[in-house]
């Protein structure tokens, strides 16, 4: 990564009530720019993570650092300006009209009215609602736009930092994916630090960038989906499920999976079916000066040393590029019943192939 | 016949003295106004005070408590020695009997404010009074409002008594009316206050309904 920064950093941070021990000792670095996704059970602490960033419930011990200050240092007002949050159960005030919850961050600094006007206006389009939404009340919309208008609102003051606590939580399925393909587009050109708490594990692979599995109070493993699904923890192995794993499918491109060394010739090139390097393989791939693939040839196809002919020449189908996910890759495979894919650049330069095997391997890399 | 004769008289007085009871209404409502203003602004800040300082909580609804059922005209037995006689005497007695449900609703409105949303706005960066102002009274509103309502009406009716202290009001023509056996003015005074404070509480309890719906989740 380059130049990373951190943007929130926890050392060792623990939070009591009366005896009870619910963060225990956790430890992490938000990256600026990433959204890092906080996951468990219900009670194992989450939302105490996330409020303690902002101060709302102060830790008892440890440290909490947000961009590079110590937050005991901070004027927790101040902090909490800085910081958008999106709460559990969204929170909309019902007494105000949506213009209003949306701009209530900006009324509290006395930010001048026209600005406030014309920056609902830019929220309202960025959530994709209609203008005439802003004069209704929250009890006047669906709960799917309210959850819209609660994102809003944390993004009013342009906040560096936003602290989302199960943003989603209270829509269905269909419309809860349709919300988080909005942040994820929205992400890329907003590009915040968010801390985005759920439990639901599809959901975690498939807005984060890192993801934390908390347990009681504990931060018992965090990293890549990559990282979480080969992670040998047997709570995170059965916590993650079956299901999930498809999900975590969908973020791991198919670069991680390529096999750069399958076998290879030039335009023009004579096969000879009894090289060794051709051992273990059925097919041979031709290339041309330019590392362009023309297709392939099947070693079946060769009695003896020969030229590779036009005619031996298969075209090569439904190539994925290495930035593709491996489910779309796998899914391509199921669909065109097929063991393995060629991996093409843009440019059309041949990368090797991803299969079946390559996608298992890299699932249990450690093993 | 003899009802006939009621009516009828009371319906002349209406008509023939409409300018000293429709002065006098006034002077009532004046009263009013003004112990439902000292009432308000009083109680809702006590109220809110008690939200936050919880060591005088008790004294606070005590009193105000005490005060509620000490009978008014006792009350302003008490003030006539103290104070004399007039306007300020009457308001004080008529404010200490009306702040109890002012100060009750405005504590237990703000209390019923969901945690959630106050910690929504702490979370947006409220300070203490923003907290307050922006999101704890508006939301507490509706039922500061009945407070107020009860408060007001009754000092709509307790405003009668303020004759006794010699502040006049409406209490002026039933008293009279009584003492000179003037059956039609005593009852053209009775209706009059009756229908007022009813119409009033009409007015009011419409209103609330306007801000709960207004309100609603
Ligand atoms: N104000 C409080 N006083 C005492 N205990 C609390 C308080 N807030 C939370 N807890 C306890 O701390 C633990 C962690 O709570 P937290 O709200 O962080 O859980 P969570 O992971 O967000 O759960 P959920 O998924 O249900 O939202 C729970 O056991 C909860 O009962
Ligand atoms: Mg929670």
């Amino acid at each position: 990564m380059e130049n990373t920064v951190i943007d929130v950093e926890f050392q060792n941070v623990s939070k009591y009530y009366g005896k009870e021990k619910v963060v225990d000792e956790v430890n992490f670095r938000i990256n600026r720019g990433e959204i890092f996704v906080l996951i468990g059970p219900s009670g194992c602490g989450k939302t105490t993570t996330l409020k303690m960033i902002n101060q709302l419930v102060p830790h008892s011990s440890g440290q909490i650092f947000v961009r590079g200050k110590n937050v005991t240092e901070l004027d927790p007002v101040e902090l909490r300006r800085s910081i958008g949050y999106v709460i559990q159960h969204i929170g909309l005030l019902p007494h105000l009209t949506i213009r209003d919850n949306v701009n209530f961050v900006l009324q509290l600094q006395r930010v001048p009215q026209k600005k406030q006007r014309e920056r609902a206006n830019e929220l309202i389009k960025m959530i994709g609602l209609p203008d005439s939404y802003l004069d209704r009340y929250p009890h006047e919309i669906s709960g799917g736009e309210q959850q819209r208008v609660g994102v809003a609102r944390a993004l009013a003051a342009d906040p560096e930092i936003l602290l989302m606590d199960e943003p989603f939580g209270a829509v269905d399925p269909l419309t809860r994916e349709q919300l988080q393909n909005e942040l994820l587009r929205l992400q890329k050109t907003i590009k915040k630090t968010m801390v985005f708490v759920t439990h639901d594990m599809q959901e975690a692979f498939k807005v984060g960038n890192r993801i934390g599995i908390m347990r009681r109070g504990q931060l018992v493993t965090m990293g890549t989906a990559m990282d979480i699904v080969n992670a040998k923890d047997d709570f995170v192995r059965a916590f993650i499920g079956r299901e999930a794993v498809f999900s975590a499918l969908d973020t791991i491109p198919v670069f991680q999976a390529i096999i750069r060394d399958c076998p290879v010739i030039h335009e023009g090139d004579a096969i000879d079916p009894a090289d060794p390097r051709f051992k273990d393989w059925e097919n041979v791939f031709v290339i041309n000066q330019n590392g362009h693939c023309l297709g392939y040839v099947s070693l079946t196809d060769f009695k003896a040393h020969e030229k590779v002919t036009t005619e031996k020449l298969r075209e090569i189908t439904s190539p994925c590029l290495p930035s593709d996910s491996l489910k779309k890759a796998i899914g391509e495979m199921l669909w065109g019943k097929r063991a393995w894919l060629p991996v093409v650049t843009k440019e059309g330069n041949f990368e090797g192939i991803v299969s079946f095997q390559s996608c298992v391997s890299i699932l249990a890399l450690d093993d | 016949m003899e009802k006939d004769h009621l009516w009828m008289s009371t319906w002349k007085y209406l008509a023939s003295k409409s300018d000293f009871w429709i002065s006098t209404l006034l002077s009532h409502v004046m009263i009013v106004v003004w112990a439902s203003l000292i009432v308000i602004v009083l109680g809702v800040v006590l109220g809110i005070l008690i939200t936050r300082i919880k060591p005088i909580r008790g004294v606070v609804l005590g009193v105000a408590g005490l005060f509620y059922t000490i009978p008014i005209l006792a009350l302003m037995g008490l003030f006539i020695p103290l104070m004399g006689i007039g306007l300020k005497p009457a308001l004080i007695a008529l404010s200490m009997k009306g702040i109890l449900p002012v100060i009750r609703n405005t504590y237990a409105g703000i209390n019923q404010v969901s945690p959630k949303f106050k910690e929504a706005a702490i979370g947006m960066g409220a300070n203490r009074a923003q907290l307050l102002i922006r999101t704890e009274l508006p939301l507490a509103f509706p039922v500061i409002f009945a407070g107020i309502r009860t408060a007001v009406v009754m000092n709509f009716s307790m405003a009668t008594y303020a004759v006794f202290i010699g502040a006049g009001a409406m209490g002026t023509i039933i008293l009279v009316g009584m003492r000179t056996f003037n059956d039609g003015m005593l009852l053209a005074g009775t209706l009059i206050v009756a229908i007022a404070t009813i119409l009033l509480d009409r007015i009011l309890g419409w209103i609330e309904k306007r801000i709960q719906k207004r309100f609603a989740l």
